[in-house]
């Protein structure tokens, strides 16, 4: 049965969904800090990237081993290869995080537009249940939930789409127009992270089907219903 | 149809080193088929005039009676005390030839250094080319000069024949068993004679029992060696093996050699009893030998 | 909502699977080979091989054809002894105790070490008797059936024969006459065991099945196997050395040990020029 196989599998496959939590306590914690200005709490989740990226490096090796040792096929090798991707997916979404709490810590002096706040708070939240499907979605090799990820993304999109005029409407006060330009790349940020939850379920696709296919394909739209 | 391709058909077409080759093959596989043929043939005559010559004197009186000689008149003696005779001898080579062999094969495959296993090799062959009738005189003055003859002197000269086929015999069989059996044994720790002892000698019983009984058919119709040993037998039976005993080989000798027709008789019956008693033992190998094999193959 | 719930854990154990770093793990040495050369007659086989076999770890050792693989591991329970003409060099040293000294018993030695060979070998006895006769020659006798089923289970094999221990052992597959062969050296309690190609005869399921079974059976026992099959020892080997073919200056060819590192190490990343040309398949 392969029983070395079978165990390094799974404990590749466990190492990855404890990735995927630290990834959603770092986006938890990288929103809190957004919205409450907090430095502190912004330099905490910085530092917690090294935690995800120790993770991050662990499961890349144990599949650089697991290839090499036990030259898996087949379904094994899919599941190797989505193993993989996702976890190359989780680890930039945790630098997003990065990315978020640093642009915090610069505009932590000025007051936050409570209605973006609200905006972002929306569209975080969004982005953690999206990573919360991904990865069930790859526990459960559910193909239907993993295509619902691109509904779920829409929404971020959206959300995304409307920060621009948003911060046009912040007014004349330099600090403020500097507080809404960070503002910017935050939503960026965010919509990114739902990008790469919807990469994950694309892995999960191909892990099902077999077969390479991207849900969308950002150069050529497809309309939907 | 799919069109053949000309080389393709060029490839097998019968040219004249082809023809000839075919011949060479029939003529070789007729002069191999003529061979055999003529190896049966020889059997078939042998045991067919055997038969019909001794048939006459094959009744039940033949097989109840002792042998009596009487230079005038017809033969009124049978063969029961050469059978009985021949039981004893053959029974008494038998146990001391097999022990013998047997174990100095086992020396000889299993456990000497090989040089000392050539030398013993060597000294079994020379055996074997001992012309028997040399066995019998040495047994003569080694025993018989002593002791007188007996039954355990021609057996004795009969087992110095038997000894080197049981044990070449033996050798041949221990040789079949797998050397994976003799790692096995000694890899779970176990010393080299319980390795023998417990695995090949069981593996190689069959075998083994094969060569003796070719042995013993061997051993069964010889002559020569008895003429010296016991060849100085009252016609009466006897169980007695210090004394001399009759046996089927010389009885044959002896009744050939008298004058009327109707001893002659008695020789060829004789003869088919000896020839039927060797088949028989030839049949049982066979049987030995297909059990090693069965066993050997799982 | 405070930071502190969200992010101050406790920083997490780079948990990889348990065997994955056997190198730096406290570890106890089996055998300590020294300066090993066997030849036969004027033949070298192995020339000055040198390296330290560790307890309840798969040590695999794998080369080319004729770099002495097969000689080697027959040193390390003294079946080179069979042939006449092998002659050891070096030190063997089994928990410090050299197995050449004069006064060492090889048979004794062969006790302890236990060992399977490339094709399966049962003698043609019963399941039960296989397993019984080592037993029986080593005067193991009490609980006898009780060993014999302890053995058979450790070789995965219990349930196969369970119904059938009076049968012939001939009638079982290949590889479940291997899985015997390692219950009936299992069952004379040896430390270690040493596999010659065990595999090579068997077809790829039953050679799954052998693999799955050193991964169970190195937690009581010290392996190391010999294989052909880079694949193989990449699968279950803790440890690897590689054998590769030396030209000495006299023209002879000899086996020499070439690498001798953590499987994963010997598969991604080889420090020698030799081991990667082996097992990326560039030969020369």
């Amino acid at each position: 049965m392969r029983i070395t196989l079978q165990e390094d599998l799974d404990s590749i496959n466990a190492n990855l969904l404890e990735e995927g939590q630290l990834v959603l306590r770092a986006l938890r914690g990288a929103l809190n800090a957004l919205r409450e200005a907090d430095a502190e709490l912004a330099d905490e989740v910085i530092a917690f990237d090294d935690e995800i990226d120790r993770r991050y490096i662990s499961i890349e090796q144990g599949i650089e081993v697991l290839l090499a040792r036990q030259t898996p096929v087949a379904v094994d090798l899919r599941l190797v290869l989505a193993m993989l991707h996702t976890n190359l997916h989780l680890e930039r979404m945790a630098d997003y995080c990065v990315t978020i709490a640093k642009l915090t810590k610069l505009v932590a002096n000025v007051e936050p537009e409570p209605r973006m706040i609200q905006a972002f708070e929306e569209m975080g939240s969004r982005a953690e249940e999206m990573i919360r499907v991904a990865l069930d979605a790859f526990v459960n090799r559910d193909l239907e939930e993993a295509s619902s990820l691109v509904d779920l993304d829409e929404l971020i999109d959206r959300a995304n789409r409307r920060v621009v005029r948003q911060v046009l409407e912040l007014g004349p006060d330099p600090a403020r127009t500097e507080w809404g330009l960070r503002m910017i790349v935050v939503s960026r940020c965010l919509e990114r992270i739902g990008d790469h939850a919807v990469d994950i379920g694309e892995q999960v696709a191909y892990l099902v089907t077999g077969e390479f296919r991207e849900f969308t394909d950002a150069s050529h739209p497809v309309e939907r219903s | 149809m799919t069109d053949v391709d000309p080389r393709a058909q060029q490839l097998f077409l019968t040219d004249g080193r082809v023809r000839r080759r075919r011949i060479v093959n029939r003529v070789m596989e007729g002069l191999a088929t003529v061979a055999s043929a003529t190896a049966v043939a020889v059997l078939v005559i042998v045991v067919v005039s055997v038969v019909r010559n001794g048939w006459p004197a094959l009744n039940a009186n033949f097989f109840t009676t002792s042998p009596s000689f009487s230079a005038f008149g017809e033969s009124q003696g049978g063969i029961l005390s050469s059978i009985v005779g021949s039981v004893i001898l053959v029974a008494f080579a038998t146990l001391f030839a097999v022990p013998v062999g047997v174990l100095g094969a086992i020396f000889v495959s299993e456990l000497a250094p090989r040089r000392l296993a050539n030398v013993v090799r060597l000294a079994l062959d020379v055996i074997n080319g001992l012309p028997t009738i040399v066995t019998g005189i040495f047994v003569f003055s080694a025993l018989v000069l002593a002791q007188g003859q007996s039954a355990l002197a021609g057996s004795l000269a009969l087992a110095i024949i038997a000894l080197p086929l049981i044990a070449r015999s033996t050798q041949e069989v221990l040789r079949l068993v797998p050397s994976s059996y003799r790692e096995a044994g000694l890899a779970l720790g176990a010393p080299r004679w319980r390795t023998v002892v417990g695995i090949i000698l069981p593996t190689s019983l069959g075998g083994i029992l094969t060569g003796t009984t070719l042995a013993v058919a061997r051993v069964a119709g010889e002559t020569a060696p008895l003429l010296f040993t016991t060849s100085l037998a009252a016609t009466t039976v006897t169980w007695d093996p210090t004394q001399p005993v009759q046996s089927m080989p010389l009885t044959i000798f002896q009744y050939a050699e008298q004058p009327d027709p109707s001893f002659h008789t008695k020789a060829w019956a004789t003869g088919a009893v000896l020839l039927f008693f060797v088949l028989l033992v030839s049949l049982a190998s066979k049987f030995f030998l297909a059990r090693a094999r069965r066993k050997l193959s799982g | 909502m405070s930071g502190d719930t969200i992010l101050n854990v406790a920083p997490i154990e780079i948990a990889q699977s348990r065997e994955r770093r056997p190198v730096t793990a406290a570890r106890e040495t089996v055998f300590d080979i020294r300066n090993l050369s066997v030849s036969y007659g004027k033949t070298p086989a192995v020339k000055d091989v040198s390296f330290e076999i560790y307890r309840n770890m798969v040590t695999a050792i794998i080369g080319p054809s004729g770099c002495g693989k097969s000689t080697f591991i027959r040193t390390l329970n003294r079946m080179n002894d069979l042939v006449p003409s092998a002659k050891v060099e070096g030190d063997v040293l089994y928990h410090g105790q050299d197995l050449y000294a004069s006064r060492v018993d090889p048979v004794q030695v062969r006790r302890k070490i236990g060992m399977v060979f490339q094709r399966p070998n049962p003698f043609p006895k019963s399941i039960f008797d296989n397993v019984a006769w080592g037993l029986r020659v080593l005067g193991m006798k009490d609980n006898l059936k009780d060993r014999v089923q302890h053995a058979l289970e450790q070789a995965a094999l219990w349930d196969d024969v369970r119904h059938r221990l009076k049968k012939s052992a001939l009638g079982l597959s290949g590889g479940q006459q291997q899985r015997l062969c390692i219950a009936r050296a299992l069952a004379v309690e040896p430390e270690v065991l040493l596999m010659d190609e065990p595999a090579s005869s068997l077809d790829p399921i039953a050679t799954s099945r052998i693999e799955d079974l050193m991964h169970t059976l190195k937690r009581d026992y010290t392996i190391v196997i010999v294989t052909h099959n880079m694949q193989q020892a990449a699968r279950v080997a803790d440890l690897t050395a590689f054998f590769s073919l030396d030209v000495l200056p006299d023209g002879a060819r000899t086996g020499l040990l070439v690498e001798y590192d953590a499987t994963e190490k010997i598969f991604t990343q080889p420090s020698d020029k030799r081991t990667e040309d082996y097992v990326t398949g560039r030969f020369g």
